[in-house]
């Protein structure tokens, strides 16, 4: 039932809350690293969300608000408790250049080549060496989430979404790219 | 538009989130620059590779039980110890007094001639799609193609539950099930968009609210677009038969797999 300000009681978050719990997980264990802390972290996500239902506005994405619970009870108890992974982060890697002097045909042939044998372990490997914003937004994006939820979650205005999320991809590019096989 | 200006919007190119005129520029440029059309490669080959290899870690089931048992909607409240039962010759009619409390509210939405009913038939969609998410077995039947689903549904349902698509890359079909939709049984299919999951409840649509009212043309056929607790739900009918297309997947793609099936 509501409570008396109508808006949401913790009950009222309804039971498809905890049909994102695979989705949560797997963002939790992409930000630490490791199953314990992330199952440690989506708990401690779905407490919070309980005792901050109230905040919930209805008819607004419930799994992009309970992703924002995870990132900031991430950001507030985790990140400064390990040796977060962040080599090859956003603010490390150049923009990408444009143009047909940097952009080669032959040059892209042979990434479009790569890019087609990377395997899984690949994929997680480059995604753990991304900084942690970098991979947020494309694990987000990867979920669906709309450049406005992804904002939401991050906490940051619509338009740094879709930059963070390009430098992002061509970082991630840029890693897959320079693993031989 | 320059090469600058293209390589910026691929991505909302791609995801056909560019209005009209633009999204045609960036098509006319691309057509006529070898290195940006090889950018849409990659980007493209990026996102499939992303979508299709990423590796996923769900929820363990320990983790999903101990969420489940703390949720205070999920678990049974415990019987107070200072309630009295009810005496045995009251049963009976507390027992039919809790059947109309549970059947009025649902036959009074269902007959109501002000539009309630539409409400009623997307949240009936939303609850059954977050019910087959949560199941620890949510398919009866894997998919082998779409002749290996249907054939499957014999003898299990009294109609035959005709889809025009079986599904394909952009939309593979998983597979399906038997459920329900309010009162009656429905063919269950389920589909997958990048990491998401669709359900499609296929049913007999007489008897039904059906909306009459904000329908648009979708395929062939005339489709109810609503969204409730962040799903979308499309509803539509096509002779005996109602379709419910739900999933958390964003409204543009699940029109798209609406149009593969109404067309």
């Amino acid at each position: 039932m509501p409570g008396s300000d109508g808006k949401p009681a913790a009950g009222d978050l309804g039971p498809e809350a905890l049909a994102y719990a695979d989705a949560l997980h797997n963002l939790a264990r992409y930000l630490t690293g490791n199953d314990t802390d992330a199952e440690d972290l989506v708990q401690e996500t779905y407490s919070r969300a309980l005792g901050s239902a109230s905040q919930f506005t209805p008819g607004t994405n419930l799994k992009a608000w309970l992703f924002r619970i995870l990132r900031n009870t991430f950001i507030s108890q985790y990140r400064r408790q390990r040796n977060n992974p962040t080599v090859g982060g956003l603010d490390t890697v150049a923009p990408t250049g444009y143009g047909p002097a940097d952009v080669g045909r032959a040059k892209d042939e042979v990434e479009l080549d790569r890019l087609r044998k990377v395997v899984a372990e690949e994929i997680e490997r480059a995604l753990m060496m991304l900084a942690e914003d970098a991979r947020t937004v494309i694990l987000l994006d990867l979920e669906g989430l709309t450049e406005v939820e992804v904002a939401h979650v991050l906490g940051c205005a619509v338009g740094t979404v879709k930059s963070r999320l390009s430098r992002a991809r061509a970082a991630l590019r840029g890693l897959l790219k320079d693993w031989k096989r | 538009m320059d090469c600058h200006d293209v390589r910026d919007q691929l991505l909302d190119f791609q995801r056909g989130q560019l209005g009209g005129d633009v999204a045609t520029e960036v098509r006319r440029h691309i057509d006529g620059c070898v290195e940006c059309a090889q950018a849409e490669l990659v980007e493209r080959e990026l996102t499939l590779l992303l979508e299709r290899r990423t590796p996923q870690y769900p929820a363990p089931i320990g983790l999903k039980r101990r969420l489940i048992a703390r949720w205070p909607s999920a678990s049974a409240p415990a019987p107070s110890a200072a309630r009295r039962p009810w005496p045995r010759v009251l049963l009976p009619a507390a027992l039919a007094a809790a059947v109309l409390l549970l059947v009025v509210p649902v036959a009074f939405q269902l007959l109501s001639p002000h539009g309630q009913g539409s409400a009623v038939m997307v949240t009936e969609a939303v609850n059954d799609h977050v019910r087959l998410l949560q199941s620890q077995r949510p398919l009866e039947v894997e998919s082998g193609g779409i002749h290996q689903v249907i054939p499957w549904f014999t003898g299990k349902l009294d109609f035959g539950p005709a889809i025009r698509f079986g599904g394909d890359e952009e939309f593979p079909l998983h597979g399906g099930a038997v459920g329900y939709f309010v009162d009656r049984k429905a063919a269950t299919f389920v589909f997958g968009r990048r990491l998401h999951t669709i359900s499609l409840f296929v049913f007999k649509a007489n008897g039904l609210p059906w909306p009459t009212s904000g329908l648009e043309r979708v395929g062939h056929e005339e489709v109810y677009r609503a969204s409730a607790r962040g799903f979308n739900v499309l509803l539509w009918r096509e002779g005996e038969l109602g379709y419910a297309l739900v999933s958390d997947v964003n409204a543009q793609d699940l029109k798209l797999l609406a149009t593969k099936l109404a067309s």
